[in-house]
């Protein structure tokens, strides 16, 4: 019952959210509690563009709300390393609606 | 319930003294803090509402509003801050990130 | 580890906190408690375009406003030892008040997946960036700069 196993495995681990705003943001989930509020810690934005490749900002240690946390998805680490992010153009997401 | 201790910061230091108040959905309100209860309640004298932009809600623009006596809902306040030591300031971040 | 104990931990540091209406303020921690509501002493506001700029000498924040929180970097460091003393303080695995169908031969124990925490901190860590870039920056700034329509 409640988040079950949920994020636990995920624990240490590269994961990728996107934001009720539509970031998306990468880094290592620390920490997690019930309402999804999660730790996440050497994050770095990444910021889509139709125009140019993706930028990466670093973010840092952060704590996001879980109130403002859509999507939480496992990070291939391999898979993520062969992309050329620099090469890669998409839409930015847009924020959700309510 | 161990009453008063629940809330983070102790409004009774801002009682009859000029508070700012941010309310969700965007109002700003600034006025004398009368009184308040532990849901965040909050009476407000003399209170003057900051009339935004209509073309763009986010920003507060110079127009106001009188309001006189209220009662600020707990649940709708986001943001209390006293007005005294509040100004608007030029930017303090002087290397943007992100660049 | 708990999001609200690495908050809690960060009290004293400043730390930048973006509201759901896309405000940040950069302040000093004094106080949090368990709903993430806020009280920030020394605090810079900036207006969602990042165009304007407020400072005031405290505010308090209603935690379900905020959409995330900046903290230190070395704070994380800090929350482990008092995580640690809290766990064995907590009553010993298994004494409690038994979750699910408690068959006694062991055999559908779940195998209690160790979180591998601890030792291995810092172990592979992908991408740059890091830690120790200093805490300078303190990213008061960006919001302006994300060029969204």
């Amino acid at each position: 019952m409640s988040s079950g196993p949920g994020l636990e495995s995920l624990v240490d681990q590269q994961i990728s959210i996107i934001t009720n705003d539509g970031r998306n943001i990468v880094g290592v989930l620390k920490g997690f509690d019930q309402a999804t509020n999660i730790i996440l810690d050497e994050s770095h934005e990444r910021v889509y563009s139709t125009k140019e490749g993706v930028q990466q900002l670093v973010l840092g240690l952060y704590i996001i709300r879980g109130d403002n946390i859509s999507i939480v998805g496992e990070l291939d680490e391999e898979l993520d390393a062969s992309l050329d992010l620099s090469e890669l153009r998409a839409h930015p997401l847009k924020p959700i609606i309510h | 319930m161990s009453g008063r201790k629940e809330t983070v910061l102790d409004l009774a230091k801002f009682v009859d003294k000029g508070v700012q108040v941010k309310l969700t959905g965007g109002r700003q309100v600034t006025g004398t803090l009368k009184g308040y209860d532990q849901l965040l309640n909050l009476v407000l004298d003399g209170a003057i509402e900051f009339l935004r932009d209509p073309d763009d809600p986010l920003k507060t623009t110079d127009q106001t509003r009188s309001l006189g006596l209220i009662i600020c809902r707990g649940t709708a306040v986001m943001l209390v801050s006293p007005t005294d030591g509040t100004d608007e300031i030029a930017n303090p971040f002087n290397q943007p990130d992100g660049a | 580890m708990l999001p609200l104990s690495l908050l809690k931990t960060a009290q004293g540091h400043p730390m930048l906190v973006e509201l759901k209406n896309g405000e940040t303020y950069n302040g000093h921690l004094v106080n949090c408690d368990t709903w993430m509501n806020i009280h920030l002493r020394e605090v810079i506001c900036t207006s969602k375009d990042g165009d304007r700029f407020w400072r005031m000498p405290e505010c308090y924040i209603r935690g379900n406003t905020i959409k995330y929180l900046k903290v230190p970097d070395e704070v994380i460091d800090k929350v482990q030892e008092e995580t640690t003393k809290s766990r064995s303080d907590r009553k010993p695995p298994g004494v409690g008040r038994g979750r699910g169908r408690g068959r006694d031969d062991g055999a559908g124990g779940r195998p209690s997946k160790g979180t591998g925490r601890g030792l291995d901190d810092g172990g592979s860590k992908g991408m740059g960036g890091g830690r120790g870039r200093g805490g300078a920056n303190r990213g008061g700034n960006r919001s302006g700069g994300r060029g969204r329509g």
